[in-house]
């Protein structure tokens, strides 16, 4: 049951005097600080912090935790997030210290456990995606994305061309054109047709050889395999271009077909959505991409190779290999040696710092070991069979204008809804909340009017599929105006977002000049 | 399969309602000749209990901090973090949850968001704070993106020897596909001379980013810095050490437009270099520049105080390739741990916590350098960090024998700094106590006091 005594503002539960750490007496020499430190760079005093105490802060954050929904309080079927269950096991393996607690300059030799781990990750990403080359290092699917086009721009860099243009389909997420813009590239929006595929004359009207890459995802954001991929592939390839994955939707299709084999160049994971890294609300995810053989020289680095040194400068992360034994009890059960490597002289070099979203991966590689191949191809065969059973559902209640099947998500429109008794989706987004569902994901993608994008995953019952499907049909049975006030039963309803932009107050102090 | 729940009777249940024969049937729109036609390549599927087993055996082949005695920096530290924040960390509510775009299912999440952002204003000195982004480095990155569209100066951007190399080198990759250049000012002295960097300084340079304190642990004058900076019009990006700003100024105090930092030490562990947190504030004139997701406070249809996303005008999803950044995630757990984790320090933990660093790192220092063998390579004062001159050259034979003893010792600089091959960087925690210390001084001295050194393997 929620207090909202103790959800007040941190600063509004300080107290001068108050604290919560203490910290150990200084055990070596201490000197005034005025001696080790030019007085002009010294603060006269610490910035301003809430002083709280311990229990205070437990009591705050508790509370407030609990005016979230979850995955693990709620159903969640936000599309294109694929918001599955977190396994606690992973969340376990994560926290071992043998992991938690790695410095990321460590010497190869103390790290033999992480490397193998990371060098599998690479491997299985590979697999998985029928392609040739993985980086580890973008730390989320857009850092991906931007990552693989500079890799893109690399490529054709050396081999002496110009290339201007990314192509970007009008129902992509909003990333792809963004990460193209950030690439230093023009991005070119392809139509897409009322079916919800490539329109291939318009494709044909804006591919030439300027186009350097063609982004596309598929699984679409209409949840439908593009049926002119290989085609399309196959065209741009023609032209000199390369094709681009964007592997949000990997959920779908994971031992059932892969992107390298439909001619994709280059693809970007997102572990959090397909391999079940919690979301942490809004974060942090990882972003590691694959890609062919000849776009491999140009990967950050560094990346962990097996069997002994990646070239030369790798020297100086080689260690004596003579630990001491108890540091390395077990180092011999290890069938090779690890080794990064950082001796690739075409590399874009590197997208952020150290070797990338860690503690996201091995909880990916815990969820991967747990399910072997049979096991993920179960995954997706369960949430394309989820998802077409709610669709099943939903079709009666909202048209889902591109029809009868999908793969892991589809998207209803409440357009008819809207004109005939003027319900819009975010009507129905906000009524589902006082039944106790998180919204589909709506507005999104921008070429279906009213759009609702569910995607229940695998990690849903029928039971609670139907119990969504039954509480949809009642909410479009219901009065418009109580929808237009909905929700009714959270702590807030509908804040006012126009003044939220229009007279931004972002922190303590604006509050405080604002009143 | 674990995480599933359709038995066969559901399944069937389902296909009928569907009107599929079988889930096959479902994966029809894949062209047959697309579909793999064998298993995956992977290891087979694990028991929750082998997997334990087999995590904890592949955990057994590292040395973490904890085992060895970690003095590595760089970025990344070995800082005490309070069980406090491992709970509310842990609270499922927080980390299953997803980006908070349904503000009535996300006040918690939106009003941490909005928290946080009080807080890394505060401790910059700076207006406004994004909710995070990836990491200090490409904090860094978005930084100098965010300056050259406020400058609208395209030709340059400084950057010091003295600020981390893969900060450096994060920036410039962001910056390889456009027209701007970088340029990195030499420190042979182990901090920015305002002489070269006002040479180098022009009518077309963008932004400085300076390392308070710097990547050699140096202690840099930030003001003489500014004052260049702004003398020709372009903006200083400060990258911080939150904690050091419990005794140095803040980059607002400098007057910095931009600061950066990497933001894991506030409560997060070092997880070999990830998931790390991002922090970035600025002046209110840039706000709208800003990347990344920001929470504002507003009133609901009842005129209750409430939180949501705001000035959404400048992200991805709503303005696609005109978008400031194509960023999409936060790093909203990590920005709960540190809001924890600052809310947990107060004023004085956080003085106490930097008073520490200062304390021991200094007293580290005057002990190494006790030793015949041992320098400091810079004449500079010094906060967490420093950087020793080994004048038998012999680093890594240094630093692997430490290793031998338990001691992650300090991290050798000749990758990054060829002219510093001789040099390690060691940093010193408000975790690392005098006995480790001295420890650590006695383990090298004894290196120092052997003819020979077992052999590279």
């Amino acid at each position: 049951m929620r207090n909202n005594r103790d959800t007040q503002l941190l600063c509004e539960l300080s107290k001068p005097g108050r604290r919560a750490a203490r910290l150990p007496a200084c055990d070596v020499p201490e000197r005034e600080i005025a001696d080790l430190l030019p007085a002009e760079s010294i603060a006269p005093k610490p910035p301003a912090l809430p002083e709280v105490t311990e229990p205070q802060i437990v009591r705050h954050f508790v509370n407030l935790s609990t005016m979230n929904m979850s995955v693990d309080t709620h159903f969640y079927p936000l599309g294109s997030c694929t918001m599955k269950y977190n396994p606690k096991r992973n969340e376990r393996a994560a926290a071992m210290p043998g992991f938690a607690d790695l410095h990321p300059c460590q010497p190869e030799q103390s790290i033999q456990g992480m490397l193998a781990l990371l060098y599998e990750m690479q491997e299985y990403f590979k697999e998985i995606s029928g392609l040739d080359a993985c980086s580890l290092q973008p730390a989320a699917g857009a850092h991906g994305e931007l990552t693989a086009l500079l890799v893109a721009a690399a490529y054709f860099r050396d081999n002496g061309e110009k290339r201007t243009k990314v192509l970007v389909p009008d129902n992509a997420h909003g990333t792809n054109p963004a990460s193209a813009a950030m690439a230093g590239y023009k991005s070119i929006t392809v139509k897409t047709t009322s079916d919800g595929f490539v329109d291939m004359a318009d494709l044909a009207a804006k591919l030439d050889d300027e186009v350097a890459v063609m982004m596309i995802t598929n699984p679409s954001t209409l949840g439908l395999f593009e049926p002119h991929m290989r085609e399309i592939a196959d065209q741009v390839h023609a032209r000199g271009g390369l094709i681009y994955l964007d592997g949000a939707n990997m959920n779908a299709i994971l031992g059932i077909t892969r992107p390298g084999d439909w001619g994709a160049d280059m693809q970007h994971y997102n572990p959090h959505k397909t391999f079940s890294g919690p979301h942490g609300g809004g974060g942090p995810g990882a972003g590691p991409i694959c890609v062919t053989d000849k776009l491999a020289p140009y990967l950050p680095t560094p990346i962990v190779r097996k069997g002994g040194s990646g070239g030369s400068s790798v020297e100086n992360r080689k260690g004596t290999g003579k630990l001491n034994p108890s540091l390395n009890a077990q180092h011999s059960t290890l069938n090779s040696h690890y080794s990064l490597d950082f001796d690739m002289p075409k590399t874009i070099g590197r997208v952020r710092s150290f070797f990338g979203n860690v503690g996201v991966l091995v909880r990916a590689y815990a969820y991967i070991r747990t399910h072997g191949p049979d096991g993920l191809r179960a995954v997706s065969e369960n949430a394309v069979l989820n998802a077409n059973y709610l669709l099943s559902r939903v079709k009666h209640i909202l048209p889902v204008p591109q029809g009868n099947r999908c793969m892991h998500e589809f998207v209803a429109s409440a357009n008819t809804l809207k004109k005939e008794k003027g319900i819009t989706a975010m009507d129905i987004a906000k009524r589902l909340l006082d039944y106790g569902f998180h919204a589909p994901t709506v507005y999104f993608p921008l070429t279906v009017p009213e759009a609702m994008m569910c995607e229940p995953t695998e990690s849903e019952s029928k039971e609670s599929l139907d119990a969504f499907a039954e509480v949809l049909f009642r909410i479009t049975e219901e009065d418009a105006d109580l929808l237009h006030d909905a929700p009714h039963t959270t702590s807030v309803s509908r804040p006012d977002e126009v003044r939220a932009a229009r007279q931004p107050v972002l922190t303590w102090a604006a509050l405080v000049e604002a009143n | 399969m674990p995480y599933h729940y359709n038995t066969p009777e559901d399944k069937q249940a389902m296909l009928a309602a569907i009107g599929a024969e079988s889930v096959d049937v479902l994966f029809d729109a894949i062209p047959s000749e697309l579909k793999l036609d064998r298993p995956l390549d992977l290891p087979p599927a694990l028991s929750e209990m082998e997997l334990d087993q087999h995590m904890r055996e592949l955990a057994s082949h590292n040395t973490p901090a904890g085992e060895a005695v970690c003095f590595l920096g760089a970025g990344s530290y070995d800082h005490f973090i309070p069980a406090v924040v491992d709970t509310i960390g842990s609270r499922s509510e927080f980390y299953t949850s997803y980006t908070p775009y349904q503000a009535e299912a996300s006040q918690g999440n939106l009003q941490v968001m909005f928290e946080y952002q009080s807080l890394i204003s505060e401790l910059t000195g700076l207006d406004v704070s994004n909710a995070s982004l990836y990491d200090g480095a490409s904090a860094a990155a978005e930084a100098v993106l965010m300056a050259i569209s406020a400058t609208g100066r395209h030709g340059k951007v400084i950057v010091p020897e003295s600020l981390h190399p893969e900060y450096r080198a994060t920036i410039a990759t962001y910056l390889e596909n456009l027209e701007t250049d970088l340029v990195t000012i030499p420190t042979p002295g182990g901090v920015v001379d305002p002489e070269t960097l006002a040479e180098a300084i022009d009518e077309a340079t963008a932004a400085v980013v300076l390392q308070q304190p710097n990547f050699f642990g140096c202690v840099e004058d930030p003001d003489a810095v500014s004052k260049i900076a702004k003398g020709a019009g372009a903006l200083l990006i400060a990258a911080f050490d939150p904690l050091s700003l419990g005794v140095l100024k803040r980059p607002g105090d400098y007057g910095a437009n931009i600061a950066v930092a990497e933001g894991h030490t506030l409560g997060s562990p070092m997880a070999y270099g990830g998931p790390y947190l991002g922090i970035m504030a600025c002046e209110k004139s840039l706000v709208r520049r800003m990347p990344g997701r920001i929470a504002g406070q507003t009133v609901d249809r009842r005129g209750n105080t409430c939180y949501v996303l705001t000035m959404q005008t400048r992200e991805q999803h709503i303005r696609r390739e005109k978008a400031t950044s194509n960023v999409c995630t936060n790093q909203g757990l990590f920005a709960l741990r540190a809001t924890v984790y600052l809310a947990q320090l107060g004023p004085q933990g956080l003085r106490e916590t930097a008073s520490l660093c200062l304390q021991k790192s200094r007293y580290a220092a005057e002990q190494l350098c006790l030793l015949e063998r041992f320098s400091l390579a810079f004449d500079e004062p010094t906060f967490k960090e420093f950087v020793i001159r080994d004048t038998e050259n012999r680093v890594e034979e240094l630093l692997n024998f430490g290793l031998d003893k338990g001691y992650l010792a300090g991290l050798p600089l000749g990758r990054w700094y060829p002219e510093l091959a001789d040099c390690f960087l060691v940093a010193v925690t408000e975790k690392r106590t005098k006995a480790e210390i001295d420890g650590l001084v006695t383990t090298l001295a004894n290196a120092s006091t052997l003819t020979s050194i077992p052999a590279t393997a």
